[in-house]
């Protein structure tokens, strides 16, 4: 969807830290702008011209208005505040498990040997056939999705940052090294920073699979969170809702991958 | 194969050093270093010793493969494994020492680092304040020619440039040797030229002792005091040279006929150990393509 922020390319290389500008500028935010216009209009046609219901390609305004109910809902914001708890919770302890993991696989050539092949093999396995497994274990509220959230990030950030650690130059190792550096300036001077930029990718990616792990869980079982809310408006087929909430979930999400982007930046 | 050319070198009377009049800064003595065990192993570095005095500028030449860099770690203390000593102040190396400063062939500025905080980095790893840090930093950058470039990222600065980085953040630590291993390699002639100048003219304003490993001939005439040829592996002293040449120096020395002459002299001994290396080399990629095909 066009609210998320495409991906800025990112020489992960040792050499990708530069102060270069975008590339991009007037040019293709004409070119955004002109998608999501072109896109309105589209949809805006559409509904108008009867070839589809009204019910299921609902006008304009009439979204516009589901989501200015939506804002002024409280029952919304008591969803929106469950998912981002579960997503937020996923990735804290889903990533604090993979950089752990990733620093262990990455330091060590057997352990990395003997153990990557499975976190390469899982990595690709759809979540969300483990969810049966975690509702038995941690029931049908929150914990599930926590689980599952956790679990797929998991691997996200395990594998950038086992990459990271292989990734760092021998030679920036050596360098501390002949100065002398001790174990903990090693790791915080050198180690940290050079991984710095696959490690906070990973943490970016790793949100971005939790968001969607979490939501679909709530979809398929739970009594709260926005993926729950999703379900019951449509049970009610109530499409100007379902619609709005879509978008409103698109911009948050767009916006969480925004500031995350900001944040693993190369400024600073 | 390696019998033969063990043989070949061993004939050759390996000439002795007279003794040093001062006191040495950096002393090799007989230091050999052999890597894995049986009839794969590979001698390196075979019992080479020679001094380096203070202030002194020395450069190491040998062709390729001759185990220079293998010296290189073993004085820079990140080979801990060899036979024989490698002594500054009368303490054997056995590690990283802060008596020795290196740079690197590879390129080794931090690239998240500006070119101040790079320099920085040896003081910071000392916890020295920060002001201080700064001052003593900036004084080196001076020295190697990039103020005004305090601020840029190394991915905005040329080759030449970011080795000058590596070159002031060794400088920066005080080292009192200074140990270089083929620093301008990944360089240009011409900058290598003027690199060199620069180096001249640091060496002379800090009076810094300073051993350079290179494969590079002129490289090694025009800044050096005195030449260490060594053989192609194992690696030996095949040869220690005076370079009489005037100092202060800059790169018109390569002009000079005095120039020419020492080159002339040095290639003829190194041409010896740089054929026998080609020759090893293509043997061992023919042996290596017969037992692929085979």
């Amino acid at each position: 969807m066009a609210a998320t922020e495409p991906v800025r390319p990112k020489a992960a290389r040792s050499q990708g830290w530069t102060a270069g500008g975008p590339v991009s500028g007037r040019d293709t935010n004409l070119i955004r702008i002109g998608i999501v216009l072109g896109a309105a209009i589209l949809w805006e046609g559409v509904s108008r011209s009867g070839w589809l219901f009204q019910d299921v390609v609902p006008s304009l305004l009439a979204i516009g208005a589901a989501i200015g109910k939506m804002l002024v809902n409280p029952a919304f914001y008591a969803n929106l505040q469950v998912t981002a708890g579960e997503v937020f919770a996923s990735l804290a302890i889903g990533g604090a498990l993979g950089i752990f993991t990733g620093i262990a696989l990455g330091s060590n050539r057997f352990l990395g040997a003997a153990f990557e092949p499975y976190v390469y093999y899982l990595a690709p396995t759809p979540r969300i056939i483990f969810f049966p497994v975690m509702i038995m274990w941690f029931g049908v509220g929150a914990a599930s999705k926590i689980a599952l959230g956790a679990l797929s990030c998991f691997f996200t950030v395990a594998l950038s940052t086992a990459g990271g650690m292989r990734g760092i130059d021998t030679v920036l190792i050596r360098v501390g090294k002949s100065f002398r550096a001790t174990p903990w300036q090693m790791g915080m001077k050198i180690y940290l920073p050079a991984m710095r930029v696959p490690v906070l990718n990973g943490i970016r990616l790793g949100f971005g699979t939790a968001m969607v792990t979490a939501l679909l869980a709530e979809t398929k079982l739970s009594n709260q969170g926005l993926g729950y809310m999703i379900m019951q408006i449509y049970s009610r087929f109530d499409m100007p809702s379902l619609y709005a909430l879509l978008i409103i979930v698109f911009i948050i999400a767009g916006a969480g991958n925004l500031i995350l982007g900001r944040v693993t930046g190369t400024n600073a | 194969m390696n019998n033969a050319a063990a043989n070949a070198a061993g004939d050759k009377a390996v000439p002795v050093m007279p003794a040093p009049a001062a006191e040495a800064q950096l002393v090799i003595d007989r230091v050999s270093k052999r890597f894995g065990e049986g009839p794969g192993a590979v001698v390196a570095v075979d019992d080479m010793s020679f001094d380096v005095m203070p202030g002194e500028f020395v450069a190491c030449i040998g062709p390729s493969g001759c185990g220079k860099s293998t010296l290189f770690n073993i004085i820079g203390g990140l080979q801990e494994e060899y036979v024989g000593n490698v002594m500054i102040d009368k303490s054997r190396i056995a590690g990283p020492h802060a008596a020795v400063g290196m740079v690197f062939q590879e390129e080794s500025t931090f690239p998240w680092r500006n070119v101040l905080d790079n320099v920085a980095f040896p003081l910071e790893l000392q916890n020295v304040g920060q002001s201080e840090r700064r001052d003593r930093a900036q004084k080196f950058i001076s020295l190697v020619g990039l103020q005004g470039f305090e601020k840029r990222m190394p991915s905005e600065l040329s080759g030449g440039m970011r080795q000058r980085v590596s070159i002031a953040r060794t400088l920066v630590s005080g080292p009192r040797i200074l140990l270089m291993d083929e620093p301008f390699a990944a360089l240009d002639e011409q900058t290598r030229l003027l690199l060199g100048d620069k180096i001249t003219q640091i060496q002379q304003e800090l009076h810094q002792t300073t051993l350079l490993i290179t494969h590079n001939l002129t490289e090694a005439v025009q800044l050096s005091d005195r030449i260490v040829v060594m053989t192609y592996r194992p690696g030996r002293v095949k040869r220690i040279v005076n370079i009489d040449l005037p100092r202060p120096r800059t790169s018109d020395v390569v002009s000079s006929p005095a120039f020419g002459k020492y080159v002339a002299e040095i290639w003829g001994d190194l041409r010896e150990e740089a054929t026998r290396g080609m020759e090893e080399a293509e043997a061992g990629a023919a042996a290596r393509g017969k037992t692929a095909r085979g």
